[in-house]
């Protein structure tokens, strides 16, 4: 097993999940419950990274991310070819699942129910924290342990604006490409291994958030 | 109307939809009558903050919750602010917390544990305390949203079709309560309500509400017997509205005279010589059969009527007859109901209208 490759995935993985949480979390409350011109357009820019091939995404992100983009320019930060910039492209694949998740799970929460908290006298902060949030709960976490596993699993926007830099930048994905390059068969094998157990249990779990069995749904409103 | 107390006169704009409300009442209850899609709701709403009225103001106890003219600026107090309690019509309990726990809502510090204790109790739901909203009756949830309502200490109470979903006896039950805690708070009550059944059990004043605009607004038996165009007319909609006056009131019933009609109906507290307003819906005044026995529940108030004339509807027919006494009264009854006696115009029939189903209203 390749336990640096592991190590630099869960790494990569715990901060790309907490970046989709901060942006994908407000943005899915807005797609949710205000109505703005430009609503499609937002939506479709958020899921694009879904259906454009990883190389363009991966392009995309060089331009930001690259010596001439903003971060540079702007903050300072040179992220290119480092682990930062492997979780930026994971953030930015695993975040239409958040997003479409969370904002279904906020939209089914009665409107009604946050009227009724601003009436007794909560600031809508409180009303996110004390209505909506635990309503939407188990969609939104739904939700962001599928982005979390799709970040996990990233590879072509991530070999393009991180590299493929063993123990810097090789996360699972890319270690087991170049175990199945050197012909490295067997630890191939356990790599692959790890990540299908890990997809599965994650998509299980998943189900299980988005439809409880009778008795979890009782308890889940409790 | 007593004191005025909340002051309102504003227009809400959406699109394909305007509303006009022009309103002022004191501490009494306030039935807000119309059709669905008549802005009842969204009068509400207005009233508590929850949308914004493109001008015009609101004003309660001399407060300003909104202000917004041609010139000056703008006043809009948030929802939050203003301690107006909202009773949604689908109740809009908190279905991750319990009966306690929604009451207790919207308070905090050291009263919250009592009040909750004290709403519990007044609201006889201490022993569903623990209970969540999916585990209550349909009447105990409407008890919860209530005493939610209340907790806050409201300057007005809003209350939107609080009582549509629940079976008769449990909305009668329910209706009056709110009357008697109306009495012990001494809250001005806004009642939204598409039922006249209702109107007539909590009101005190209605106010008629036809596509956005207030038609009529004033004492229920006046908007009864004087609507204030043909849109009040319609949306009442209760034929049978008489003048009548009480002769003698005893504690198994009155006895009504309808311009030299006597009339039972069941007891009520009216002094005797009261002018009074009555109704009874054409579904309760029945025709009776000259060759059979007379029922015991149709026995009082029988009387001659000489058809005038019958219309056929989709769900049976209405029939209008002329009584000895001047008035006309409509009939409503099934296809295949009364066959048997050829009812035609120009024939003479035994009417009897129903005792129990005799509506009295203050004067």
């Amino acid at each position: 097993m390749n336990w640096h490759a592991l190590r630099l995935s869960l790494q990569v993985t715990a901060v790309a999940t907490l970046l989709m949480l901060v942006v994908g979390l407000p943005l899915a409350l807005l797609l949710a419950r205000r109505r703005f011109r430009g609503v499609t357009l937002v939506e479709t820019l958020i899921n694009l990274p879904l259906v454009l091939p990883p190389t363009v995404v991966g392009y995309y992100l060089l331009l930001v991310l690259g010596r001439n983009g903003p971060l540079v320019q702007w903050f300072g930060w040179q992220l290119l070819f480092t682990w930062g910039a492997a979780a930026i492209a994971s953030a930015v694949v695993g975040l239409p699942l958040l997003v479409t998740a969370a904002r279904a799970a906020i939209a089914e929460v009665n409107p009604n129910l946050e009227r009724a908290a601003a009436t007794l006298g909560l600031s809508e902060w409180a009303i996110l924290r004390r209505v909506t949030l635990p309503l939407a709960r188990r969609g939104i976490l739904a939700g962001l342990l599928l982005a979390a596993t799709r970040a996990l699993g990233e590879f072509g926007a991530t070999l393009m604006v991180a590299g493929n830099i063993p123990g810097r930048t090789q996360t699972l994905p890319l270690a087991i490409y170049d175990a199945v390059q050197n012909r490295a068969y067997d630890q191939a094998n356990r790599m692959v291994l790890l990540m299908t157990a890990l997809a599965f249990l994650s998509l299980w779990t998943v189900r299980r958030f988005e439809h409880p069995r009778p008795r979890e749904e009782r308890e889940s409103r409790v | 109307m007593s004191e005025p107390r909340l002051e309102a006169d504003f227009v809400v704009e959406r699109p394909g939809f305007r509303l006009q409300v022009r309103l002022q009442m004191g501490t009494e209850i306030l039935v807000l009558f119309g059709p669905s899609g008549s802005g009842k709701t969204t009068t509400l709403q207005a009233l508590a903050g929850l949308l914004t009225p493109v001008r015009g103001h609101i004003v309660l106890d001399g407060e300003t919750f909104f202000r917004r003219h041609e010139d000056g600026k703008t006043v809009h107090v948030p929802a939050r602010k203003r301690r107006i309690g909202y009773v949604f019509q689908d109740y809009a309990l908190f279905p991750h917390l319990t009966a306690a726990e929604n009451i207790g809502f919207g308070l905090r510090g050291p009263e919250k544990a009592p009040r909750v204790r004290e709403l519990l109790a007044r609201m006889h739901l201490s022993h569903l305390a623990n209970r969540y909203p999916h585990q209550l009756s349909g009447g105990q949830q409407q008890r919860v949203a209530i005493a939610r309502a209340l907790a806050v200490n409201p300057r007005l109470l809003l209350l939107d079709e609080p009582f549509a979903a629940l079976d008769i006896a449990i909305r009668q039950h329910l209706q009056r309560d709110l009357v008697a805690l109306h009495q012990e708070l001494g809250l001005p009550v806004i009642y939204v309500t598409h039922r006249l059944e209702d109107a007539f059990a909590v009101g005190q004043r209605l106010a008629v509400m036809h596509e956005g605009r207030l038609e009529q607004v004033g004492p229920i038996a006046e908007v009864f017997h004087r609507p204030a165009n043909a849109h009040v007319a319609a949306i009442i909609g209760v034929p049978n509205v008489f003048r009548a006056r009480v002769v003698q009131a005893q504690a198994d019933g009155l006895l009504l005279d309808w311009d030299g009609l006597p009339l039972l109906a069941p007891p009520q507290a009216l002094p005797l010589g009261a002018e009074v307003t009555a109704y009874i819906r054409p579904e309760d005044v029945k025709i009776l059969y000259p060759d059979r026995p007379v029922v015991e529940a149709v026995r009082d108030n029988q009387v001659m009527a000489r058809i005038v004339e019958i219309r056929p509807h989709p769900g049976g027919h209405w029939l209008h007859a002329r009584l000895d006494n001047g008035h006309e009264v409509e009939v409503r009854y099934g296809h295949h109901t009364y066959t048997a006696l050829s009812l035609q115009p120009g024939a003479v029939v035994r009417l009897v209208l129903r005792r129990e189903a005799l509506v009295v209203l203050g004067a």
